[in-house]
């Protein structure tokens, strides 16, 4: 029985002067919840991949907070009752990724009927991020249990693949300088064009585990790192523009990049009639992740 | 499966989980010097009149000085977790670190790339999926319940679940500020540094393993522990409401460990050992004797205590301890040991297993 993605919904600041990272994902969440047609009494597992929030929180989850303002069964425990379960991970732009996996693997073993994954950035605030490089977004995507019901493409299988000696191509670090504690973001140009190869090889080895060619995929949903990794991608993949997921002034958002592209595809009406979907995101480390989805 | 309020996994689960996750190796690393509570509280800024070894029965904790940070602890742990494994870092398929503090080079708080692909390096598991997990306290726990999913379902066959806390510098920053006994940086004063590692493998086929796993987050009280970078100190601050957090744990704690023990078929009276995170010394033992007075029993052996020398060491705690007991031989094939988490969010789970000949062997103290 295949993990199914319901409409992922997307909520962004772009006027806003301190953006909150945590209101972004309140509200991507209460959407998400929202388009997929069901409460959020319904949601048995929260999981946050968003890095950058409000001052930097360390501790609790970031996903306890959000389970809270976002009313996830908040309440002490009950008998008879349902709770629900909340936590953080983190593993840069492919934490959506890492997060659907998990989800996949608790809806497969029937330990839940509905998860939430949900991910935002925002300048933490406080000064604490000078020359903060990401945008206010965040995203948010049900994860149901097929349960037969046609009309959305389903999880089929993910593929990993981490390349520790291009790891210093993109770095996010919080340390004292000036008497501060401040978070410094560092990328090398060359981080989008060496983590599209990793990514074509990656995504390669995923077809070719379930017998599809790259000529065969409906849509590739990228995330929009740069113009300059999704044309790498497209060219080593061997896939046309038109199966492309093009996504306008996108290049800017983190953690939450591949779930706005979904977000645009289904926007686009992309989604509807399509079989198989290739899911293919990038991040510092250089970890890909990619997942293959299908109908 | 009828729902509680647990989010949970009971092994074997059918033919969507066939397999069951055993503990095959656990290891640890804690820094060399010994920081006692007298010498801590003689460092702090005002006079406090706080006698916090009375408070919490924390004699000394584990501290590095600098030579050990975030990933050297983990990583130090996760080798010696491979040491006494039969498991080599190739076989690792998936490595998951969980840790609250992310410190390397110093106190400088690494975001990306993560921990665990850090630790996968430093260790050889070039095999190995690697993402962290971040959820306080529990983080170590929501790990073992994270990777077993995995292993129940086929899908790997081993994987590591790892912690490093550099959490003491919490610790020296409060000491700068705390003035009294209701100062909310009270418990940054009981942590200790330390690394810790569990390998998880599928079990033969009839071993008893990791039985329940369920983990639950009373989010109405998440915002009575936070943490976050200092603003003008090296490290983190940290401001708990120490009393409410014990308060409500007590209050919902009992209906979740019966659920738990329920699930496996067990009363509190089967369960051999209990280990809770350790925060202190007497609220564990308070817990345990108002958990015990609600659900009309007692485990066989009173609570492990470790926060006594070790201090509270955030996520590791769970795993600090249980090395301690296989290694001082009070854990016996067969003994059903549960570990019960408690942490901001408020996080509550508990994880039931058993421990089995291999595991005990591995420590020096065979059948």
């Amino acid at each position: 029985m295949a993990t199914r993605l319901e409409a992922p919904a997307v909520a962004s600041s772009r006027w806003v002067l301190r953006p909150s990272a945590r209101k972004l994902a309140d509200k991507a969440s209460r959407m998400a919840v929202d388009r997929a047609g069901i409460e959020v009494s319904d949601i048995d597992l929260l999981v946050n991949t968003g890095l950058y929030h409000d001052r930097n929180l360390g501790e609790p989850a970031m996903a306890a907070l959000i389970q809270q303002d976002v009313g996830i069964r908040p309440e002490d425990p009950q008998a008879g009752g349902h709770g629900a379960f909340s936590f953080d991970i983190a593993n840069g732009s492919c934490g959506v990724l890492s997060a659907l996996q998990v989800a996949d693997g608790f809806l497969s073993s029937g330990a839940i009927d509905h998860a939430l994954v949900v991910a935002g950035d925002a300048d933490p605030g406080h000064r604490m991020a000078p020359h903060f490089p990401y945008s206010a977004d965040a995203a948010a995507v049900v994860c149901s249990r097929d349960d037969g019901r046609a009309g959305r493409v389903g999880v089929a299988g993910f593929r990993w693949h981490s390349a520790p000696e291009d790891g210093d191509l993109l770095l996010a670090r919080v340390g004292f300088e000036r008497r501060r504690n401040l978070l410094r973001i560092e990328e090398d140009p060359e981080f989008g064009s060496r983590a599209a190869r990793w990514a074509a090889k990656t995504a390669g080895s995923l077809l070719a585990d379930h017998d599809v060619k790259a000529a065969d995929l409906d849509l590739v949903v990228a995330n929009p790192i740069s113009d300059e990794f999704l044309e790498t991608l497209s060219e080593q993949l061997g896939v046309g523009e038109e199966q492309m997921v093009r996504v306008e002034g996108a290049q800017t958002v983190h953690t939450a990049a591949l779930l706005v592209a979904l977000a645009a595809a289904d926007g686009q009406g992309r989604l509807s009639e399509v079989r198989r979907v290739l899911l293919v995101s990038a991040g510092a480390g250089i970890v890909v992740g990619t997942a293959l989805l299908t109908r | 499966m009828p729902r509680g309020w647990l989010m949970m996994e009971q092994s074997p689960g059918g033919e969507r989980a066939p397999h069951v996750a055993r503990v095959e190796s656990i290891g640890r690393k804690l820094p060399e010097t010994r920081l006692t509570t007298d010498e801590l509280m003689a460092s702090t800024r005002h006079r406090t009149h706080i006698d916090l070894e009375r408070l919490t029965g924390i004699h000394e904790r584990r501290v590095s000085k600098g030579e050990e940070d975030s990933l050297s602890l983990a990583a130090g742990a996760a080798s010696d977790c491979l040491r006494r494994s039969r498991h080599s870092a190739a076989d690792i398929e998936v490595l998951v670190s969980c840790s609250i503090t992310k410190y390397r080079d110093g106190l400088t708080q690494w975001f990306e790339p993560t921990t665990s692909l850090a630790v996968a390096e430093r260790i050889g598991a070039s095999n190995a999926i690697t993402f962290d997990i971040s959820n306080a306290c529990a983080g170590m726990l929501t790990g073992v319940f994270v990777v077993g999913d995995r292993i129940r379902r086929g899908e790997i066959s081993c994987g590591m679940v790892v912690s490093g806390e550099y959490i003491s510098q919490l610790g020296r920053n409060a000491a700068k500020h705390v003035r009294n006994v209701l100062s909310a940086e009270l418990a940054s004063l009981t942590l200790g540094d330390a690394g810790a590692a569990v390998l998880l493998e599928r079990a033969p086929e009839g071993a008893a393993g990791i039985s329940v796993a369920g983990f639950t987050t009373v989010s109405e009280h998440s915002r009575l522990c936070l943490a976050y970078p200092a603003r003008h100190d090296q490290g983190a601050r940290m401001f708990t409401k120490s009393r409410a957090i014990q308060r409500f744990a007590i209050a919902d704690t009992p209906i979740l460990l019966q659920e738990a023990l329920d699930a496996a078929g067990l009363s509190l009276t089967d369960i051999d050992k209990v280990i809770p995170h350790q925060t202190s010394a007497r609220a564990i033992r308070k817990g345990m004797k108002d958990i015990c007075g609600i659900l009309g029993g007692e485990p066989k052996n009173p609570a492990v205590v470790t926060v006594d020398h070790y201090g509270n060491t955030a996520s590791t705690s769970h795993f600090v301890a249980l090395v301690e007991e296989l290694e001082a031989g009070n854990l016996e094939p067969g003994a059903r040991v549960a570990l019960v988490a408690l942490a901001s969010g408020i996080e509550i789970g508990v994880v039931l297993f058993t421990v089995d000949d291999e595991l005990v062997s591995l420590y020096g103290n065979a059948a």
